[in-house]
């Protein structure tokens, strides 16, 4: 029996590898067959019955979602039959359905609204009272509204076989059946629960974070990356106004499949928090002076060569980007070199999907924990990302700090420096010593790559704009080594990111092409030593 | 003899001993014969049985009428993984009450059907899932199977031979689909009673995820007599296709409602005016639905044409079923009886699929709106398509069987529902 | 039907051609009082009685009633098989299934109680609430329906003064409508707590429900 099947799908010839269903086979001429029930992270129940086609030869139409391929089998998903059939099902569905779009949020990206408008009934014919589940409120950030419910049970599933963490039930049977947890239980205590609404065809299942808050079509979706931790979940931000108004996580199955956890999916209003520096500023005799990127530049570079000799004594962040890091790295070699430490959060344990055991919640709570390594800077301080710096807050010599808030340290901090520059994006208590600060973007307004904790390296988008004066640290910072070395400053990402391939060996041979939207891992066999 | 009435038409193999209180007991049964075809099919090789069975032409007798020999045949020849048999006892499709007879007043019959079953397809354990509205039937049973333990018909090394079946008795807790064989197997795991999409069939994947084979209380209790007897014997009754006996479950406006036990073939006509004793008050018949509610109604002209075997009842556009016949005679009102039994679809479906849990729901709606006579005309023509988009459409046939009562009563007592729509006006009074 | 007095109406034994008495119909000497301790295991997982005597808070499970429940665990692959014979324990107990029922239930069978409470729902004959000491049962699916079933259902709601669903006054009766009970042949069909009553007409109903009453039976 040979590893492949060919059959017919709408007239055109499609090879599949054996034990494909007719969906997925349908899937690679690019043939979405509308579904509901059916998710390819779960099992498989049937039981929606929208994906009916047509099998010639089959006495009934047969579900796509379960039904695999054989040799010679035709299949028609847009015949007459099949559109029959599919309309039908959705008359059901619309029979008890509340309609209530205008105040829905899932209007604009709701699977029932699409499939209705295409091959929907122009009317419905049902003149009877509908049933009424109403509101319930289903704990955590979760809100459930049963009138909308499609009963796929994708939202049972998920929490039974993914989280399996049985908190979500079919309650009673038939026309009777809705939704529910087991009484007040809820969803408390659990981590992942975020992803019931995603999945959840419908509006039933909605964010109390989102809700009301935007309209689906007024979103713009950028590919990014979650910073919450270290496992590199692969995510859309989703904006409107130059805000962030909700994560959603991003398929790729060979790092967070389609999931990511609650507390990152969270974890963005600090993107959008304000009061964020604007303009470079240089301290002239005690005084922040608002000045230009080239008068920024220039000063400090004349600075930094009156004080050749002195120790450097550098900070960097596990939030910043590879190649962020790495203009950093250069900018320190550059003045002499000198030790560069980084500290992160960490959590006691991990948190993993049992149902897809490759993604947990990391212990590492900050993105590129692993490109900071890659880089050659140490972790200090505690898991609270406190301490460390009780050396280099009284540094006589040269301290540059990129990223970290230094929310721990006071006012003290870099009082001795002889130069003290921070590259950031908030002032703080600790910044007020420094004589540069310069304005930078955060991942989110800016390209870049991060380096999750398996070493692969994943690229990001920018999704909204940076503010004021703001710029790429790699950009800036690479300016500035450029200048000192007489080298190219890096004109874009894939520049900055090509020349941390030539310098570190970890990301030798590495491109932006070749990591496209899915990423790739670093050869993780060489040390830095080496390079 | 069959129960509560006799009637000398009838060919009793399985009813025998109804009405007889004295065959629960196992010594009596062991007396009159019984145990003596487990006997002989456990000195036999598991095959040999299942080709007796082949031999005999019996069909499921639960209403699918699959063929019994063949379906045993599906089950793996290994015994590497468990099987398991499963005897539905949940009987709850409206007009059957057969099986209930068949276990209060001869459990040991059953319980041998389900040994010598057990044997021919290598299975271990029997499990007989009984509704749970069913108390006292089941304690007759469980009782029985105490006494069968106790004397070494049931259980370790049966009567010396090597052999162990073990057997529980499981009582469900009211639902009809648990009558669906892929629904039983989920609820006697534990679930919720919903069926499952086939393939993988339960010969492949049963309960507990092992081979298994589901077969009706009749079905079962006719093994022990075409095993003692041979296929052959059991092929003198009934027709070429549908061979042997059935229980017929008897309701409604005739005389003499009740089981007979009669050989396939039997003329529907025949059954009514002289086994049950013709129509009561000399009424005129109307309608009968020979099969269960799921089956189509016919009128009275097609009753007097109708055989009650598989094959015959298709030719009149309807099936057999399980055999329940319920008559109905002029004074019955098809709208009520017609909605009365979409509403128990609509009350029993599990609710997995779209267009049974919306479907049903909203065809009870609609005929309990015409009932009450605020029906209009194209509620017909929309109760004709709605039911159509419900066949075959599902992961079982509960959906299918909505659509029979109400379409062939559409068609062939439209009156009714106009007289309902235009005048208000009820036909019949029941 | 015959005037014999009756301990409980409706055996259908007197019925056509039989004269039997209810106690070989019924055999009362298979079906009597089942020992609590569920006798042999085969049968341990079938649901003894709906008692009229109910207690909310008994423990589930404790004496002769973990011996049953033990029984019951022996007779499947795995616990979760053991699920429904375990709720109709905890409800021949308690008489209904309370979220407090549905919890324990889980916890003694590793199972989640928001997966117990789906299983639950999913039955009808799981009281989600107190019922009275007598469940009465009235089919009135077609068979029965065709030969009076409606009047037998008034009959009973007249007779107890109780609405459809609900409980009467004095606790005694909860009269509910019932699928197909499988008594066809003898309409109209009504079950009330663990016995059947067949050929129930709508004269016999005060006749019964004194005798339930005068009984206290189960």
């Amino acid at each position: 029996m040979s590893a492949t099947v060919t059959l017919t799908i709408d007239g055109h010839e499609v090879t599949v590898p054996r034990g494909t269903t007719i969906l997925e086979a349908a899937k690679t001429i690019g043939r979405e067959v509308p579904h509901y029930c059916y998710h390819p992270g779960m099992s498989s129940p049937a039981m929606c019955r929208l994906c009916l086609v047509e099998v010639e030869g089959a006495p009934k139409p047969m579900p796509g979602c379960v039904t695999t391929v054989t040799d010679g089998q035709v299949v028609h998903t847009e015949s007459e039959q099949a559109k029959s059939d599919r309309q039908g099902v959705l008359e059901f569905y619309l029979v008890n359905h509340p309609l209530d779009c205008p105040i829905c949020d899932m209007s604009g990206e709701c699977n029932l609204q699409d499939y209705v408008h295409e091959e929907g009934r122009e009317h419905g014919r049902s003149r009877e009272p509908k049933r009424i589940f109403g509101r319930d409120d289903f704990g955590g950030d979760v809100l459930f509204y049963g009138d909308r419910c499609v009963m796929c049970t994708r939202c049972v599933r998920f929490m039974s076989e993914v989280e399996q963490d049985h908190r979500l039930t079919v309650v009673e049977r038939g026309n009777r059946s809705v939704i529910d947890t087991f009484f007040e239980e809820g969803l408390e205590g659990t981590n992942w629960a975020g992803n019931i609404v995603d999945i959840c065809p419908v509006g039933a299942l909605v964010s109390k974070d989102f809700l009301h808050k935007a309209r689906a079509w007024d979103l713009d979706h950028t590919p990014s990356v979650c910073t919450s931790c270290s496992q590199g979940c692969n995510i859309d931000l989703h904006t409107r106004d130059n805000l962030v108004q909700r994560l959603k996580p991003r398929e790729n199955l060979d790092v967070n499949g389609w999931w990511m956890c609650d507390e990152g999916r969270h974890n963005y209003e600090w993107i959008n928090k304000g009061d964020r520096i604007e303009a470079p500023l240089v301290r002239d005799s005690g005084t922040a002076k608002a000045v230009g990127w080239k008068d920024a530049l220039t000063g400090l570079l004349a600075a930094a060569g009156a004080l050749d000799g002195a120790k450097i004594m550098a900070v960097a962040s596990p939030l910043a980007s590879n190649e962020d890091l790495g203009a950093f790295r250069g900018l320190v070699e550059a003045l002499g070199g000198g030790d560069t430490v980084y500290r992160s959060a960490r959590a006691e344990s991990e948190v993993v999907l049992k149902g897809f055991p490759t993604l947990a919640r990391r212990k590492d709570l900050a993105a590129n924990v692993h490109g900071a390594d890659l880089m050659g800077a140490t972790r200090v301080g505690g898991d609270d990302a406190n301490g460390g710096l009780d050396e280099i807050a009284g540094h006589s010599g040269v301290i540059l700090v990129l990223g970290d808030a230094l929310a721990d340290q006071d006012e003290s901090f870099g009082s001795d420096a002889a130069l003290y520059v921070y590259v950031g994006t908030h002032m703080s208590e600790a910044t007020g010593n420094a004589h540069y600060v310069l304005p930078v973007t955060t991942f989110a307004e800016q390209e870049g790559t991060f380096t999750n904790l398996d070493g692969r390296v994943q690229r990001f988008w920018p999704g909204v704009e940076a503010p004021g004066m703001a710029r790429p640290a790699w950009f800036v910072l690479g300016a500035m080594v450029a200048e000192m070395t007489e080298g190219e400053g890096a004109r874009s990402a894939a520049d900055a990111f090509a020349q941390l391939a030539g310098s570190v060996q970890a990301f030798g041979g590495m491109s932006y092409d070749d990591l496209g939207t899915r990423g790739a891992v670093v050869n993780e066999t060489v040390s830095l030593a080496g390079d | 003899m069959a129960y509560p009435y006799v009637s000398d038409k009838e060919v009793r193999i399985l009813s025998t001993y109804f009405g007889d209180p004295k065959q629960r007991h196992l010594d009596t049964y062991v007396e009159r014969g019984g145990y003596k075809g487990l006997e002989k099919a456990l000195g036999m090789g598991a095959d040999e049985v299942v080709d007796i069975v082949k031999d005999s032409g019996l069909r499921g007798r639960g209403g699918a009428g699959f063929p019994t020999g063949l379906k045993w045949s599906f089950m793996p020849k290994d015994s590497s993984r468990p099987h398991y048999l499963l005897c539905n006892a949940d009987e709850s499709e409206p007009g059957t009450f057969k099986d209930r007879e068949l276990i209060r007043w001869d459990p040991h019959q059953l319980i041998e059907g389900c040994l010598i079953g057990a044997h021919a397809i290598r299975a271990q354990h029997v499990y007989i899932y009984c509704r749970g509205e069913f108390f006292e039937t089941t304690q007759v049973l469980a009782r029985a199977l105490e006494d069968a333990y106790a004397k070494g018909y049931v259980g370790e090394n049966i009567l010396g031979t090597g052999h162990t079946i073990e057997v529980t008795v499981h009582a469900g807790a009211g639902a009809y689909i648990c009558g669906e064989e892929t629904g039983l197997m989920n609820s006697l795991e534990g679930k919720r009673g919903e069926p499952r999409v086939k393939p993988p069939f339960p010969a492949a994947v049963g309960a507990f995820g092992m081979p298994s084979t589901i077969n009706n209380v009749e079905t079962l209790c006719a093994i022990p007599h075409i095993v003692t007897n041979g296929g052959e014997w059991y092929r003198q009754y009934g027709t070429e296709k549908s061979p042997g006996t059935k229980l017929f479950c008897v309701s409604g406006h005739v005389n003499k409602p009740g089981n007979y036990e009669l050989p396939l073939g039997f003329p529907l006509q025949e059954l009514i005016d002289d086994v049950c004793g013709g129509m009561r008050d000399g009424n005129a018949l109307k309608a009968v639905i020979p099969g269960g509610s799921s089956v189509p109604l016919i009128n009275a002209e097609e009753v007097s044409r109708c055989t009650l075997d598989y094959e015959g009842c298709v030719e009149v556009g309807t099936m057999l079923g399980c055999a329940s016949v319920i008559v109905m005679d002029e004074t019955a009102d098809i709208v009520k009886q017609v909605r009365r039994m979409v509403d128990f679809y609509a009350h029993e479906s599990c609710g997995q699929c779209t267009p049974c849990r919306e479907g049903s729901a909203w065809t009870a709606k609609i005929m309990r709106r015409i009932e009450n006579g605020k029906g209009t005309e194209e509620d017909l023509d929309m109760l004709m398509d709605v039911t159509q988009k419900m066949v075959g459409t599902t992961i079982c046939v509960l959906s299918d069987s909505v659509a029979a009562p109400v379409q062939s009563s559409i068609e062939k007592f439209r009156d009714e529902y106009l007289a309902r729509i235009r005048r208000g006006e009820r036909v019949g009074a029941a | 039907m015959s005037d014999v007095p009756f301990k409980n109406l409706g055996w259908a034994g007197n019925t056509g051609e039989f004269d039997l008495s209810e106690e070989e119909v019924r055999g009362d000497d298979f079906v009597g009082d089942r020992p609590a301790h569920g006798g042999h295991a085969s049968g341990s997982a079938t649901m003894p009685y709906m008692l009229a005597e109910k207690n909310p808070e008994a423990t589930l499970f404790e004496g002769e009633y973990q011996e049953r429940f033990e029984k019951i665990l022996t007779r499947y692959p795995d616990k979760q098989a053991a699920l429904l014979p375990t709720l109709s324990l905890a409800q021949e107990l308690r008489g209904y299934v309370s979220p407090e029922s549905m919890d324990r239930v889980a916890e003694l069978l590793e199972l989640s109680p928001a997966y117990v409470r789906g299983v639950t729902t999913f039955y009808t004959m799981y009281n989600k609430r107190p019922v009275g000491r007598h469940l009465v049962q009235v089919c009135t699916n077609i068979s029965c329906n065709l030969c009076g079933a409606d009047e037998v259902l008034d009959a009973f709601l007249k007779y107890t003064d109780t609405e459809l669903g609900e409980t009467s006054e004095d606790g005694g009766f909860t009269i509910i409508e019932a699928e197909c009970l499988a008594g066809c042949g003898f309409p109209t069909c009504v079950q009330i707590n663990s016995r059947y009553f067949e050929n129930v007409t709508p004269t016999e109903v005060p006749k019964i429900l004194e005798h339930l009453k005068s009984e206290g039976d189960s």
